[in-house]
């Protein structure tokens, strides 16, 4: 039909091409500084071999699985917690639903600012108020043992009212009828958690869950304004480094074969996450 | 439900066979316990967010204080308003409409063209809609950067607004083609007995009915371009920088100047919350784009 054309001539051109441009780069030793590196076919799969050497390479992936693992389940729990306590139709309730989404939408630099103040010693109220009760906390992001969990707090803490807000919308889903007969059978709390509600989120919690972990591997903005990837390398995520490859080392070929390798990772989550979509139900909203 | 709900606000409240005067009890003040947990909650978690709104607007000399009996400035506000940081908050408000407005003028015919066309297109368009949705900024920065270096496009508006359609033009055609799935076929069949043809269709009837989403959506696009950051800062630097990019930069070339940075980031956050409260119904959708089935 005449109105698709130009929106997917639009689209391709600007997500296939550069996709394209990404995969030939990654096939060349691309270095900006040194001319005659653009299209250099000659070891079209050294970048990729190298990558398997480098040791730096292979600790940013491990930095990034502890992230993305910890981050994930930390804002699953939270989410879900959250989601839990407000679901019940009161003034007050309602409101926490609208402000529990105020970390979600910042802007992510800003998260990063925050937080920078809260994580920065001798100026974060929270350092003072540990100090003032006797249990001063040492800095946090300047220490290779905590900085990934000071990362991962953050993270958790932006992305949990993702998880809150589909899991609310799935528990509206529910019918009534399970729940009032797990009422008349005596279920207490927990049971009537684990057996009739779980069961009609725990597909949400699984979208939830891959949505998340895809974006987690993006984490970039709380990794520059917090820690810029130290001490050391300690927060050099994946993504990261692929950026510090490129714009600080100028190893554009390298780079794109990290990139490559990242998208080809979050196209296979993509597609269980399309599998999953199109196979359970109780995530309309 | 009120009641198991009760229960599941606090569960460990609950224990395992109460005695019936016990249960009464807390039942009676579940509610309120429900409530209270649920100020405590949002409190703890928007701290850090009311912290900085409150040191953007302390004066200098006692920046860090946490006593609340201060006099509020405008202060740093000012510097800000007077130094180059206007012309990046200007920059960003021109990018962030422009590419919404760009993104909605491609986005919206073809949303209607998939809502009335086979389903089997539409099933593979989702896909692509996923994936430009999931691929990692960074394999479109490498290309985009070495794109723009050759054609001039570097350190522009118009670069960036072409790199903010990568992922608002998706979202529009994915957000739109639910809403216009919502308008009755026979409104628009009773267009086409009048002598409508197709396209009057679209923009007399189906474009009017679904204005509500259509506003939604702009918002979206325009919060996820506002909100950008890593693009901003490796394909400009300084002529088309935007807010986002900005405080990185005066934070580069002046350090840690608290009570600006606050004010900043409180001017960069600002907008955001408030169109987010107004569109907070589409967010889920918004942010599972192409992952859902309407």
């Amino acid at each position: 039909m005449l109105g698709l054309a130009p929106a997917l001539i639009v689209l391709a051109a600007i997500t296939i091409a550069p996709a394209g441009y990404l995969f030939l780069t990654s096939l060349t030793p691309l270095n900006l500084t040194m001319p005659g590196t653009a299209w250099d076919f000659s070891g079209p799969h050294y970048n990729y071999l190298d990558l398997w050497e480098d040791e730096r390479f292979l600790r940013s992936a491990w930095f990034q699985a502890h992230l993305s693992v910890a981050t994930v389940a930390l804002q699953l729990l939270g989410g879900l917690g959250a989601a839990l306590l407000l679901n019940r139709d009161t003034p007050i309730r309602r409101f926490g639903r609208s402000a529990l989404l105020v970390p979600m939408v910042l802007p992510p630099i800003a998260v990063g600012i925050l937080w920078r103040v809260m994580y920065t010693v001798d100026i974060s109220p929270f350092h003072r108020f540990m100090a003032w009760i006797g249990l001063p906390v040492p800095p946090l992001t300047t220490d290779p043992d905590f900085a990934l969990w000071a990362i991962v707090l953050v993270d958790s803490w932006e992305w949990f009212p993702f998880t809150m807000l589909l899991v609310l919308a799935a528990l509206q889903m529910i019918p009534e009828s399970p729940i009032e007969a797990a009422r008349i059978d005596g279920a207490n709390g927990w049971q009537m958690f684990r057996y009739v509600l779980f069961p009609y989120i725990a597909p949400t919690l699984v979208v939830c869950a891959l949505f998340r972990l895809i974006d987690s591997i993006k984490a970039f903005p709380l990794i520059y304004v917090l820690t810029s990837g130290g001490p050391g390398d300690a927060t050099t995520v994946t993504n990261y480094y692929a950026f510090v490859q490129a714009f600080n080392f100028s190893l554009w070929g390298y780079a794109s074969a990290i990139a490559t390798l990242m998208v080809a990772t979050i196209f296979v989550i993509s597609w269980i996450i399309d599998r999953l979509g199109g196979n359970s139900d109780g995530r309309h909203d | 439900m009120a009641g198991t709900t009760e229960a599941l606000a606090i569960p460990r409240a609950v224990p395992a066979a109460p005695p019936r005067a016990r249960l009464s009890v807390l039942r009676r003040h579940r509610r309120a316990i429900g409530d209270a947990a649920t100020l405590v909650l949002v409190l703890v978690v928007l701290f850090p967010f009311l912290w900085l709104l409150q040191m953007s607007i302390r004066p200098n000399d006692d920046i860090f204080g946490y006593d609340l009996a201060f006099t509020p400035t405008l202060e740093h506000y000012g510097v800000l308003w007077r130094g180059t940081f206007a012309g990046s908050f200007v920059n960003s408000v021109v990018i962030s409409l422009s590419s919404t407005a760009l993104a909605l003028l491609f986005g919206t015919p073809a949303a209607y063209a998939l809502s009335r066309g086979g389903f089997r297109r539409r099933r593979g368009i989702a896909l692509w809609i996923l994936a430009t949705r999931m691929a990692p900024p960074i394999a479109f920065t490498i290309p985009f950067f070495l794109a723009y270096r050759w054609i001039g496009l570097q350190d522009t508006q118009i670069g960036l607004i072409i790199v903010y359609l990568t992922f608002n033009l998706a979202l529009v055609i994915w957000m739109m083609q639910g809403f216009f799935e919502g308008v009755p076929r026979a409104l628009e069949e009773a267009a086409w007995i009048d002598g409508c043809g197709v396209w009057q269709t679209f923009l007399r009837v189906s474009l009017p009915l679904s204005a509500p989403g259509l506003a939604a959506t702009a918002v979206l696009c325009f919060i996820l371009s506002w909100n950008d950051f890593f693009f901003a800062l490796v394909l400009t630097r300084t002529n088309a920088s935007t807010a986002p990019v900005a405080i990185v930069n005066f934070i580069q070339y002046t350090g840690w100047e608290w009570g600006r940075i606050a004010a900043a980031a409180t001017l960069v956050m600002l907008p955001v919350v408030v169109f987010s409260m107004l569109v907070r119904n589409y967010l889920v959708k918004g942010l599972t784009a192409g992952g859902t089935k309407e």
